[in-house]
Formats: structure tokens, sequence, C-alpha cells
């Protein structure tokens, strides 16, 4: 019935793709039916195993940093009724839609080697600044971090509607100071929003292409870009492979979903009022 | 052959039953209470009989065709729900106008007839306002308007005064007895307030777990309810085992029930017994006044009984006091 | 409490100087000749003159947002349907529907793109047709958005209710749906709608990988742009972010007029 055109769609341009990348992935590249060697040459190359390994840690990285940040930020905001706070969040919806290589060139011209930052770091005698550079896996975090943060903390914010004033009354009433109250309640509390908001950021970051490429065409050793290279580029397209390689990140990303789940589900004491 | 008629209504959930063989007849023009405590069924068989939800098996019969298996809106029915009904992208009059744009009628004919309904309910300095701009009394007058505007053959009210707060509740439950009247209607009106039914009917069916307990006008419920659920749920009757008798008169009961209306036992002089009737002595525990009755709660042996009487303000007993009380026989009912 | 609202303030007055400072950066890039030193020279517009005037470059805009048009279109319809069929006759079915929108989350990117890719590039006509697949492409990554928001804007209105009292009034269960659930949440579904096109105006990975260079997009020209002369780049990425900005700016009005309602 009705139904119908919503599940062509879905079916064309997302469900058969994904299995044809699945089923791709224990094909062998040079034709010869079901194999596992694409995974082993995952496994074995170094090339791939870097890849991985980059990713992932970039990955927890700049999570890790955009949700602290994005945790005062929230914070922050729940905490102040001002036109301030109206501003901010203005601005993180304005900067959310920065990513990919328009974020890129901007740090280009900011911490690229001819930099804003690097001459005022020359300038100042600031060698963090002055030596600092875009283009290795260390750099780019930099940049990793810069669009975690607004996604984080629009994530978050909602989550803070959920911090009962009262809360925090009785704990001042029972003697404890701000930072234990949200050591003991307020963390958590929010943990599955935390955690749920952390799975995201990783997806996001492991799955980050443009800005990369942006930055350093294929010239660096992550994730997406191998992907990407498999199928598309100067040399011949090596479809298995890049499905093995996909699957690896769809792995990776639903190993974070189910770790984090498993965790907040310790936090859910006896369920979710919302 | 009645005007509505419900024949062995059965409603099954999976393997629960909600509704037990129900059998339902309704007279032309009447307002008809559906009344019971939440989950006896009475929302359940309204809903039954406006089409959405169908019946496991059984026959629903209205003016003399079967409706059973009709879509709700080939069934000429009306329906008030308990709230936020009202498309809140439309004003009053649009609201009220739109069974009628249903129905193809023309625009000059729309107009007066919603100009009419309007004024009928109060509404006519509302018609061009939206539904969050107006109270929740409005509201529901406003679906009430826009229910009855179609004529419909039946109109079916599913709780739509629990929601408003009770001051107002009172006025409205008047302004839809009088329109029901003025139109000569027929209605089912959804409650699981007892004193909401008693004001408003023609008729009360009492239901209590899927099944109909008892079917009466207000007063024969009020004054003889026939089970022991009924006694419970309707008025504020005093309810004893036979052993509590036992303990009150001295007397042994040869049913397990007796019950009696705190408005029927009296004070009377010590010592007196008359023919037909249980004298009691006891002692006065509390004495509340709701609004315009005093109620005494009595300890008779260890066995409190409340006592209704109109608050005059004059004689009033003090707690602590010894007293006398007297129940006719005829006052008193047994299960 | 004097102490805490400054501290704050502070707090989230650092936050934004670090994300501004890229963009604020960028801008005087793209306003100055030079800039070698800490302060920059050479105070011209000359960039944006030349951009402006290029027809490539307006063509692009257009091609751009052309592009969001007709994705949003398809999507928004087919969940619609979708959701009518979930709402009026099937409710368990929901949670499938549900389901198959949020899987795009963890398959954006690149990794739908080259499935696509190499699951059309050898079929016919059709499918295999560059524009066809990125706009399948497009339609399935906004569908989270345009599913949350079309249910957002369901929860916000009593669907139950509306529904059955306009079936009583004798409305057939389609004319219920479309001509009352809808009109109420049509502005949820503006905002999502607008969400999709920052989306899709902002999507590299899908148009380099699909069309490689033949669909040249906003971000593709940047791209190129950046490669050969930053100066005009910069103008590029200012313009940019003006209309990100400005889709950013409705967006948000939107919502807040909703709010008040």
């Amino acid at each position: 019935m009705a139904l119908l055109p919503f599940l062509v769609v879905a079916l064309l341009y997302e469900i058969i793709p994904l299995i044809m990348v699945i089923m791709n992935s224990f094909q062998s590249d040079a034709g010869t039916g079901i194999t596992l060697e694409n995974y082993q040459t995952i496994a074995e190359k170094l090339l791939y195993q870097k890849a991985i390994f980059n990713s992932i840690r970039i990955s927890l990285i700049s999570s890790l940093g955009g949700i602290v940040v994005a945790f005062l930020g929230a914070k922050a905001i729940a905490e102040s009724k001002g036109k301030i706070a109206n501003l901010f969040m203005t601005i993180l919806n304005m900067v959310s839609n920065f990513a990919g290589v328009p974020l890129a060139f901007a740090y280009m011209v900011l911490l690229g080697n001819a930099g804003f930052m690097v001459h005022v770091g020359q300038k100042l005698g600031i060698s963090a600044l002055a030596d600092f550079n875009l283009y290795t896996s260390d750099g780019m975090s930099m940049i990793y971090i810069y669009f975690q943060i607004p996604l984080a903390t629009l994530l978050l914010v909602p989550a803070f509607a959920g911090i009962r004033k009262e809360w925090k009354e009785a704990v001042a009433l029972l003697g404890g100071k701000e930072g234990l109250f949200w050591r003991k309640v307020g963390i958590p509390v929010l943990m599955p929003e935390i955690l749920g908001t952390f799975s995201v950021l990783f997806a996001n970051a492991l799955a980050a292409y443009a800005t990369v490429y942006a930055l350093m065409m294929n010239n660096i050793s992550l994730l997406p870009i191998q992907i990407a290279g498999s199928y598309v580029g100067e040399v011949k397209t090596r479809p298995g492979l890049g499905g093995a390689l996909s699957v690896v990140m769809m792995v990776l990303m639903c190993l974070m979903i189910l770790l984090t789940n498993r965790m907040s589900r310790h936090f859910q004491k006896g369920g979710n009022p919302s | 052959m009645a005007y509505i008629e419900m024949k062995q209504i059965v409603k099954k959930y999976g393997t629960t039953s909600v509704l037990k063989q129900i059998n339902l007849d309704i007279e032309k023009g009447q307002l008809v209470t559906l009344l019971g405590p939440s989950g006896c069924g009475k929302s359940t068989l309204l809903r039954c009989l406006s089409g959405l939800e169908e019946v496991t098996s059984g026959k629903i019969f209205l003016d003399g065709q079967d409706i059973t298996e009709l879509e709700p809106r080939k069934r000429e029915i009306g329906m008030v729900f308990q709230q936020y009904s009202l498309f809140p992208n439309m004003t009053v009059a649009q609201n009220v106008a739109f069974g009628l744009k249903l129905k193809k009628k023309s625009e000059g004919e729309i107009r007066e007839k919603v100009k009419n309904i309007l004024e009928i309910v109060g509404l006519s300095q509302q018609a061009d306002r939206y539904p969050t701009q107006i109270s929740g009394g409005q509201q529901q007058r406003a679906a009430l308007a826009r229910a009855i505007i179609t004529e419909p053959k039946v109109l079916l009210l599913d709780e739509p005064l629990s929601a408003i707060d009770a001051l107002l509740r009172r006025s409205l439950q008047n302004e839809i007895r009088r329109i029901q009247q003025e139109l000569n209607i027929t209605a089912v009106f959804v409650t699981h307030d007892q004193s909401e039914a008693m004001v408003m009917s023609d008729m009360i069916h009492l239901l209590y777990q899927g099944q109909i307990e008892q079917s009466a006008p207000p007063a024969e419920m009020y004054l003889h309810p026939k089970t022991r659920f009924a006694a419970s749920f309707i008025g504020n009757y005093n309810i004893y085992t036979d052993v509590q008798f036992h303990q009150m008169t001295g007397l042994k009961l040869d049913r397990e029930m007796l019950v009696f209306r705190p408005e029927a036992v009296m004070f009377c002089d010590p010592g007196r017994t008359e023919m037909n009737s249980y004298t009691m002595k006891g002692t006065i525990k509390s004495e509340i006044a709701h609004g315009n009755v005093l109620r005494y709660t009595v300890d008779v042996n260890g066995v409190p009984v409340n006592v209704d009487t109109l608050f005059q303000g004059e004689e009033r007993y003090e707690k602590g006091q010894e007293c006398y009380l007297k129940i006719a026989e005829k006052d008193c009912i047994s299960y | 409490m004097k102490k805490k609202t400054k501290a704050t303030t502070f707090l989230m007055v650092l936050i934004m100087a670090y994300l501004l400072l890229p963009l604020v950066v960028t801008i005087v890039y793209s306003l100055f000749q030079k800039w070698t030193d800490i302060v920059p020279e050479q105070f011209s517009l000359g960039s944006y003159v030349i951009i402006l005037q290029d027809k490539e470059f307006l063509l692009c805009i257009v091609r751009t947002l052309a592009a969001c048009v007709i994705p949003i279109g398809i999507t928004v319809c087919i969940i619609l349907l979708a959701m009518f069929v979930t709402t009026v006759y099937f409710p368990s079915l929901d949670k499938y529907v549900q389901i198959i929108c949020m899987i795009p989350y963890t398959i954006q990117g690149v990794i739908l793109s080259v499935s696509i890719l190499s699951a059309y590039i050898r079929a016919g006509s059709f499918l295999g047709n560059r524009l066809v697949m990125l706009f399948g492409a497009y339609s399935v990554i906004i569908m989270p958005y345009i599913y949350q928001g079309i249910k957002n804007g369901m929860s916000a209105i009593n669907v139950k209710v509306l529904t059955e009292a306009a079936e009583m009034l004798g409305a057939a269960r389609m004319y219920a749906f479309f001509r009352i659930i809808v009109p109420n949440i049509l502005s949820s579904i503006v905002v999502s709608a607008l969400l999709a096109v920052g989306i899709i105006f902002g999507d590299y990975v899908l148009v380099r990988n699909l069309t490689g260079t033949s669909f040249q997009n906003m971000q593709i020209y940047l791209y190129q742009t950046m490669k050969s002369d930053s100066t005009k780049a910069s103008a590029v990425f200012v313009i940019i972010m003006l209309i990100t900005c400005l889709i950013t700016a409705v967006t948000l009005y939107l919502k807040n007029k909703e709010r008040e309602k």
C-alpha cells in the first residue's frame, strides 16, 4: 500500500547497498568466490592495522575531549537564562554545520604551515604553536575535537533538563558542596545520556571523511580514507577489500554502541522516568 | 424494539474479556449513563457502540438497523471525547462546521447552522478563536457543538467532564442535560462519578468487571442497590457483615451483609423501641460538616455507623456523648 | 551565586571564542590581500567581486540548492505515507520504520557512498545514473531527521483523539490524516526539512564518491579552489558560511515560533 514507496527507497539505497558491502567483503578481488582473504589482508598488512588503530585513537580522543567540553558547556547553558546562553546556543547551531571541507580550509588558514596562529606562535615564541603540524594525526585531532563540541553540546543540553534543583538543594542542606553534588548525583544520573552522546561522537569521528580528505587527500592512514580509496581512485578498485574495511568500521561502531548501552544500563536504576 | 439495542456483546483483548455478554436497550430521547469504576468496561462499551472498537461477538442495532459491521463514519453517531479533540489548526467555527463540510452542505446552510449551534452552547463570541485560545470548558462546549450540529442519531460522551475543574463541572452538567432535552437527542454518557450520573441521567447502567450490575433510574438505584457492589459504589452506604450486625444489635442476620443509608438512620430517645426497627446505643466518635450535611460517626459496640443529618446549626451532639440510634427494617437491604 | 554566574558566563564565552576563531580568521583572510605578519594588509573585496561574477560559481550555488529540493521532497512524501500506515493501521510496524530510518545514522558518509556506488555502478541506465544514485543517497541520509521531525510533531498533538474525532464526524482515514494531522505538524516538517537542507548543502563525501567531479556542488568547488587560490577560496568559504548561517537562522526562528505556540 502506502508503505511501498518508503520501502522501495529504503531497500534500494540503504538495505541493498549494505548487504552488498557485507557480501563483497567475503569476495576476493581477483574474482575467485567466497573467501576470508580480505579480512586476512587487513589483519596482516601494517597499512590497514595502522589505519584502524589511528581511527580508533583519534575517535576516542576527540570524543572524550568533545564530551568533557560539551558537559561543561551544556551545564553552563542549563544554569544560565540570559542572552549569553541564547547566543551560545545559536552559535553552536551555526557551527555544527561547519564540518567538512570548509572546516579543513579554515584550519589551514589558522594552523596550517603558514597559518595565523603559527605566525603568532613564532612571533611570541610559543613553540607549541610555532611548531604545530596540522598535517599529522595528532594535529588533526584539534579539528576533530572542534566539530565534536557543537554536536555533543547540543545533544547534552536537553539532558540537563532532567536535573532537578531539588536534588541540589537536598545535597546543600545535607552539607555537600557543588562539586560533590555533580560527582555523586548529577553525573551518575546523566550517565545514560553522556554515554549515548559519546557513542554518537565516536561514530561521527570514525566516519569523518570530508575534513580529512580536504587536508590530506589519500596521504593519511585513517579508515574512511582507506575505504574510499579502495573504491574510487586511480588504482584498480578493490571492492572486496573496501567491503571488509567497511564491515570493520561498522563493527567498531556497533561495539561502541553495545558497550555504552551495557554501561548505561548500570546507571539506570529503576528505569527512566522520562 | 428499543432505539438502540446491544445484544450479547463480548469484547476480548487476546484472552482477557473486557465485556462479558452485555445486553442493553436504550430508548429514544433518553440520556443514559454507563457508570462504573475504572476498568469496568464502560468506555469500551461506548467505543463499541461508536464503531471505534470492534466487538468480538454480539450485535448492535440502531433505529432498527444492524450496525455491527458498519464503519464509525457511516453510523451517524456523534461523539464528544474527554479532551483535546478539537482540531488545533482550525477555529471554533471551522471545527464545528467540519462535519457539515464533509456532507457537502452549502456555504449558506453551514454558516446558518454554525451560528445557531454556537448560540445554543454559548460560544458565539469565540467563533473565530483557536482551541488553544479558549478554556477547557469552552473547548468541550465547542466539541459538543461540533458533534451535534450534524444531527446524529445518537450522541456519545466519553467522560467529557473528567478533565474540567469541579466548579465548572456542575454548570456544564446542567448545560449538557438542558441541550440534550431541548433538542431531544438520544445520548449515552460515560462517567466514573456517581453523583454526576445521578444528576444527569434518565437511566443508569452500573458496570463492574465487564458486566452490568444493575440498570435503573437514579432514584431507584440510590434507594435500592441490587448488589453489594452497587451498594458500595452508589451513595455513602453503611455496609456491615453479619458479625458486625450482631455486635451492633445483638440480633442474628440470616444473610451475609446488611447495608443502610446514613440519612435513614436517626437519633432517637433512649429506651424507645419501635416495631420493625433496630435500636442501638452508641457514643459519638466524630462530627464532620460536608457542606450542608453534618456527618456523625457513632461507635456502636466497636462498629462505626455514619449518621447524616441536615446541617441546621442548632442542636449538635458532642464528641464522646452517649446517644441512641434507630433504623427502620425497611430501610435496610441485605445480601 | 554571583561568582557562579560569572564563571559560567566566562566558560561559555571561552568556548564561543574557540569555536568562532577559525571562522573569524578566515573571514579576515578573505578581506585582505596580504597576511604574512600578525596584522593583515591591503583590505580589498576583490575576491568577492571575482567569484560573484563567476558564472560557474553561481551555477554551483543553484545546483547545490536544487539538489536539496528533490531528495527532501521524496523523503518527506514517502515517510509521511509510511507513517500514515503505521499510525492508522499498523502501529506495531512503527518500530521497524523507526529502525530503517535510524540506520543511516550509523552508515552515513563513506560507507553509504561506496556501498551505493558498488551496488549500482554497473546497473542499467536509470539506477546506474550518477545523479539518481546521488539523490537516492541523499534521500536516505536525511531520513533520520525527517522521521524524527514528523514523529516529534505528531507527539505534540494527540493523533489518536484527533483521528477518531474526525472519523466520528464522517471523515475517511486518509482524509483525516492528510487534512488534519499533516497541517498540524507542518511546522515540524519544515524545521526538519531545513535541517536536511543544511546536511545536503554541507555534503562532500557522497558527491565526490558518487559523481566524481561531474556534479559540482559548493563543497567540491571550495575544495578545488583551495588547492589553487586560497584568497579566492576564503571568499567562497565566507559565502558558504553565510548561506549555512541563513539556513540555521531561519530554522531557529521557526523552532522558536513553534515553541511560543
